[in-house]
């Protein structure tokens, strides 16, 4: 296409893996809506493809809002303990399989229905693609096609948190494991202007047990993972990509359900600070814009 | 290493042979800039005749990518060898760039 | 060579994680002293620790072989750490310490003393950067003063293996958990040359149990940390990154010391591939 005249820019917006902070993309979304800014690409990974997947399903962003509390107030209400002390013992006592999970996946699987039914990827209003992980090889896999009900849950399928899940004959998990804020999918698909939603979690100064210690390593790990792949994205990058990263100003664990106002009301805030910036590229001319 | 230019319609069919590397990364973007100045933004790299990429060479690649980006275009590799394979998962590559096993898939990916 | 205002290129070999697969530096620290390049600077991370620190402390690579294939037995990790092991299943009863190590260290540090023992890094011949995790932020830490087999032993204290080790005021973890393969160090230390070796952690085969599963996990957010550095300082600076990736062609585990032949023979390989390139570069003129 190669255009001589002005193209509009193409937007996608991106949600990363952050556990309930997720929610923080209700905040945006309400802003995109009010202020009309058109989305031509929608990205989820993990918790983020949650919201991604309503969004770009056309959903109401208020409906959205209110399944939010449902959702995470019932989901980990049921954590399967006998699951996690199978797991933990030696073989003999018990058969190893890989989908094992700490959170009732029947549950999952309910809440999974009420919110996308059997939409699929086809019928959706903004072209999604969801971010997950093979479990055997390691290797992202981007998700485009079937039931967004398949795609989420294979997004969300943490380890120890929920069974792997399987997707044309492989086995998927957590997209976060791969490339936690998937702007690579936006960089691929050619999009000019990406709105990128995602979460650190900060260190956890109570190192106060084993599990404790087990979450700081790996969020550790998964920190500079984000932050090395933002970077390297901001570098192999052709146009603008534009932050989105809600302050929370406390720690926010998963069953901290009544700080979901909080959490939705700091993803509003971050949008509205990067509002005038995204207004002035979408008027710019591309193809005069700087290197 | 040089460089063959096919054109297949509006997309131009770029094979490589030899390495892209720091020492013959000026050259490859000379060649290709010149080529999408003259209004060819709709790439495909064909890399069946690349045994070597280094950091510096992929550099090059990149900043030809982007400017067909920016002018609504785009930059699909064919063909990659294993071990050149090998080092663009390593640096990311593959995550921001779409990559196929032949020149025609590349080429048809365009769509119309 | 250039011409007389030309300086010569600084040369820096990095090796990242990979415990036994990091023996493969020897084999590339063979080839390189074949064809006289010198080494400038040497980075190390958890297992590439133990190599860049022999190859710095300036004994031979076949000495190195032999020192570092001492150190590799099942020895190192045989004795249980009782009291940190009770601390962490049952806190209220024994105090958490705070940190988790199964495996008691006196064997490690034993087996660390014969190389390293009362070295530092300013007897090193070959100037060396050592790089940990700090426990308590999360932040890659480079350690290139005092004690080498302090450094050492707190690069490769991989979690729940072996316990934290205290340098200075900072509780430091194995290296990996930040930056698997520390290019960025040499970078900043003006190399211009980087010759990167790195290891991606395998995938088993089939994951039939709890801590196969772990395993991959682990193994999966490990590779995509790599990658992810790796990509970002390939993009970002001006240095020319040369990424020497042994084959080793089927799974190398933690105490296979007896693969060491054929590990260092692949590092040799790798080197040699991409030799040409390296040589050519070196000569050429900075413009």
């Amino acid at each position: 296409m190669a255009d001589d005249g002005r193209r509009r820019p193409r937007v996608a917006v991106v949600v990363g893996s952050g556990g309930m902070k997720c929610a923080a993309a209700v905040g945006m979304w309400k802003v995109l809506e009010r202020e009309g800014i058109p989305v031509d690409l929608a990205i989820g990974c993990s918790g983020g493809s949650i919201y991604t997947a309503a969004m770009a399903m056309g959903m109401d962003v208020h409906l959205a809002e209110q399944y939010t509390h449902r959702m995470w107030g019932g989901l980990f209400k049921r954590v399967r303990y006998g699951s996690l002390l199978r797991s933990l013992l030696p073989r003999k006592l018990g058969m190893f399989h890989a989908r094992l999970g700490l959170v009732d996946d029947r549950a999952v699987g309910k809440v999974m229905q009420e919110l996308y039914g059997d939409t699929r990827f086809e019928d959706c209003r903004i072209p999604l693609r969801l971010a997950a992980t093979d479990l055997h090889t390691g290797e992202p896999v981007e998700l485009k096609s079937g039931r967004i009900a398949d795609g989420v849950r294979a997004s969300i399928a943490i380890p120890m948190i929920l069974p792997p899940w399987p997707v044309g004959g492989r086995l998927l998990v957590d997209g976060g494991m791969s490339d936690p804020l998937p702007v690579s999918i936006a960089i691929r698909e050619g999009a000019d202007i990406i709105l990128a939603m995602g979460f650190e979690t900060p260190p956890n100064a109570q190192l106060d047990s084993m599990f404790g210690v087990a979450l700081q390593c790996l969020s550790t790990t998964v920190n500079h993972m984000l932050r090395s792949t933002y970077a390297f994205y901001s570098a192999a990058h052709h146009a603008e990509l534009v932050p989105l990263m809600p302050d929370f100003g406390q720690p926010i664990r998963m069953t901290d359900t009544h700080l979901i106002p909080h959490i939705i009301q700091r993803g509003e805030e971050a949008m509205e600070a990067e509002l005038p910036y995204v207004r002035r590229l979408l008027e710019a001319d591309l193809q005069r814009s700087p290197a | 290493m040089n460089i063959h230019i096919e054109p297949r319609g509006d997309i131009a069919v770029i094979a490589i042979n030899g390495s892209i590397d720091g020492l013959t990364a000026e050259e490859l973007l000379k060649t290709l800039q010149a080529h999408v100045q003259q209004g060819h933004d709709r790439l495909v790299v064909d890399l069946e005749g690349v045994a070597y990429t280094s950091s510096a060479g992929l550099r090059a690649l990149l900043a030809t990518v982007k400017e067909t980006r920016r002018r609504g275009g785009d930059l699909r590799l064919a063909r990659i060898q294993p071990n050149v394979r090998k080092v663009l998962e390593l640096s990311g590559f593959v995550t921001i760039l779409k990559v196929f096993a032949e020149v025609d898939e590349a080429v048809e990916s365009y769509g119309a | 060579m250039g011409s007389n205002t030309q300086r010569k290129k600084r040369v820096a070999v990095v090796i990242g994680a990979g415990a036994v697969k990091c023996a493969a530096a020897l084999g590339l620290w063979k080839v390189l002293r074949r064809e006289g390049i010198d080494i400038d600077m040497l980075v190390g991370c958890s297992g590439g620790s133990i190599y860049a620190s022999v190859m710095a402390l300036g004994d031979d690579p076949d000495t190195c072989e032999r020192l570092t294939r001492e150190l590799w037995t099942p020895k190192i990790t045989l004795r249980r750490n009782w009291r940190s092991i009770l601390g962490a299943i049952l806190p209220q009863v024994f105090p958490f310490q705070g940190h988790v190590g199964m495996v008691h260290d006196g064997p490690l540090l034993d087996a660390l003393h014969k190389p390293f023992g009362g070295r530092t890094f300013e007897q090193a011949s070959i100037p060396l950067h050592i790089v940990a995790t700090d426990m308590h932020d999360g932040e890659k830490v480079v350690v290139n003063q005092g004690s080498v087999l302090d450094a050492v032993r707190a690069s490769i204290a991989i979690p729940y293996v072996w316990a934290p080790w205290k340098i200075g005021d900072r509780m430091l973890l194995d290296g990996s958990l930040s930056d698997p393969l520390p290019v960025d160090v040499a970078i900043r230390e003006g190399a211009d040359v980087i010759l990167a070796m790195g290891f991606e952690s395998p995938y088993p085969r089939r994951i039939k149990s709890a801590t196969r599963f772990a395993f991959q996990v682990n193994s999966v957010y490990t590779n995509t940390l790599l990658r992810a550095n790796y990509s970002f300082h390939n993009l970002a600076h001006h240095a020319e990154i040369i990424p020497v990736l042994p084959d080793f062609g089927g799974e190398i585990r933690l105490f296979d010391t007896d693969k060491f032949p054929h590990v260092i023979e692949q590092g040799m390989r790798a080197t040699e591939a991409q030799l040409d390139y390296i040589k050519r570069v070196l000569e050429a003129d900075d413009g």
